[in-house]
């Protein structure tokens, strides 16, 4: 091994403090465009089952529609590891259970959504961490 | 006296160079520290280098990128090996999302483990490089690294080339030289540099900061068993619902 006296200059690598927050983007199982991320639906139903799964977690809930006819939801979340980052744990839900869940839902109008927030049955309130990744940067000439 | 006093002072650098002989120990679990609120910016990852293809592999990256933001407008994705659960490979998966990353060193060799997906890769101390032809093709290639000072120089080849940045296209002959250190006690970056003259009109490089995770944090396992997410005939991804 090469000995240095001299550590290397930590300046030299440090980035200059205007720079944008995400040097490189973020990427993720699948991008989120298939979800409104602008619409805000509330589900107030129960749970049908809690699938702590990976490459995502799902909350199948039925939930009544402003008729009053019960429908059947998908309701998509992170991965385990970025849910219990953010206070999730698998045994948070049960089939059965009554919550409230606020969605962005999907594009195509199906009963499928993302999860916004969960209140639990007791009344513990849940987020789903990050959501949204940036485009990859473009190629210059 | 004096020439003595001076002697001794001479000795102070070798001194210092002694004690900081001994590689620095990544073992630990890293986070991807992107900034933020409350973030302190000097450590956050310097820009990445320009993205300079070859005129005919711009071409087609180009309109690829174009087709997927014509779809993302649409609120369709294009397929990808990811949305299909297939790992992410070198160098893509040291950043994914905010999934952590562990590094176990020995003497011998550095293990890095990535929390998605539950990838692993090997970067050997003890041994040189192989040759390309002796490398069989795959996600993770063969790595071998070295220290120079308190910085670890990995070098990886055999990546094949569905195993993409993004969808960046390279050839088989891609080389990735990483240059991993630690800015601060507690921040790791890692300098990701590709090298394919054969794709590339220069080498193309950027950098994952990392912050240490809490000491009793525990890696957590990724199997993919539960993927909901389909390609369907138009190369779109769509989401299986459970329908009553």
């Amino acid at each position: 091994m090469i000995l240095h006296a001299i550590r290397p200059k930590l300046c030299a690598a440090l980035a200059a403090a205007g720079m944008f927050a995400l040097a490189f983007p973020a990427l993720a199982h699948h991008s989120f465009t298939m979800f409104d991320m602008s619409k805000r639906i509330t589900l107030v139903g129960t749970v049908t089952s809690f699938e702590w799964t990976n490459p995502h977690s799902y909350i199948e809930i039925d939930a009544p529609d402003e008729k009053g006819a019960v429908k059947h939801w998908s309701i998509e979340l992170g991965s385990p590891s970025i849910l219990m980052q953010s206070g999730w744990k698998f045994s948070s839900l049960h089939a059965g259970d009554k919550v409230t869940l606020i969605i962005n839902p999907m594009k195509s109008g199906q009963n499928g959504g993302f999860l916004s927030q969960a209140t639990l049955p007791d009344g513990k309130v849940l987020t789903n961490g990050p959501r949204q990744e940036p485009p990859p940067p473009p190629a210059q000439k | 006296m004096k020439t003595q006093a001076l002697t001794c002072l001479a000795w102070l650098p070798i001194a210092a160079a002694l004690l900081h002989a001994a590689p620095p120990d990544f073992t630990g679990v890293w986070g991807i520290y992107r900034g933020g609120p409350g973030a302190d910016p000097q450590f956050r990852a310097p820009a990445p280098s320009p993205l300079v293809l070859k005129p005919e592999y711009d071409k087609p990256y180009q309109a690829r990128r174009t087709e997927e933001a014509a779809a993302a407008k649409r609120g369709e994705q294009l397929a990808n090996t990811s949305a299909e659960c297939i790992p992410y490979g070198v160098p893509t998966m040291m950043s994914v999302a905010i999934y952590p990353v562990e590094f176990i060193q020995t003497a011998k060799q550095i293990t890095i483990i990535a929390e998605a997906f539950s990838e692993v890769r090997r970067v050997y101390l003890d041994r040189p490089q192989a040759k390309l032809e002796d490398v069989a093709p795959g996600y993770y290639g063969r790595s071998v690294g070295r220290w120079e000072g308190d910085t670890l120089v990995v070098d990886t080849i055999g990546i094949k080339p569905t195993v993409t940045l993004r969808g960046i296209p390279h050839s088989a002959s891609m080389r990735v030289t990483e240059r991993i250190r630690l800015v601060a006690p507690d921040i790791l970056h890692d300098q990701i540099t590709i090298d394919d003259p054969a794709v590339l009109e220069k080498p193309y490089t950027y950098t994952v900061a990392y912050k240490r995770m809490p000491a009793d944090y525990e890696m957590v396992e990724f199997v993919c068993d539960n993927n909901r997410e389909y390609i369907d005939s138009n190369g779109i991804v769509r989401l299986k619902l459970h329908d009553k």
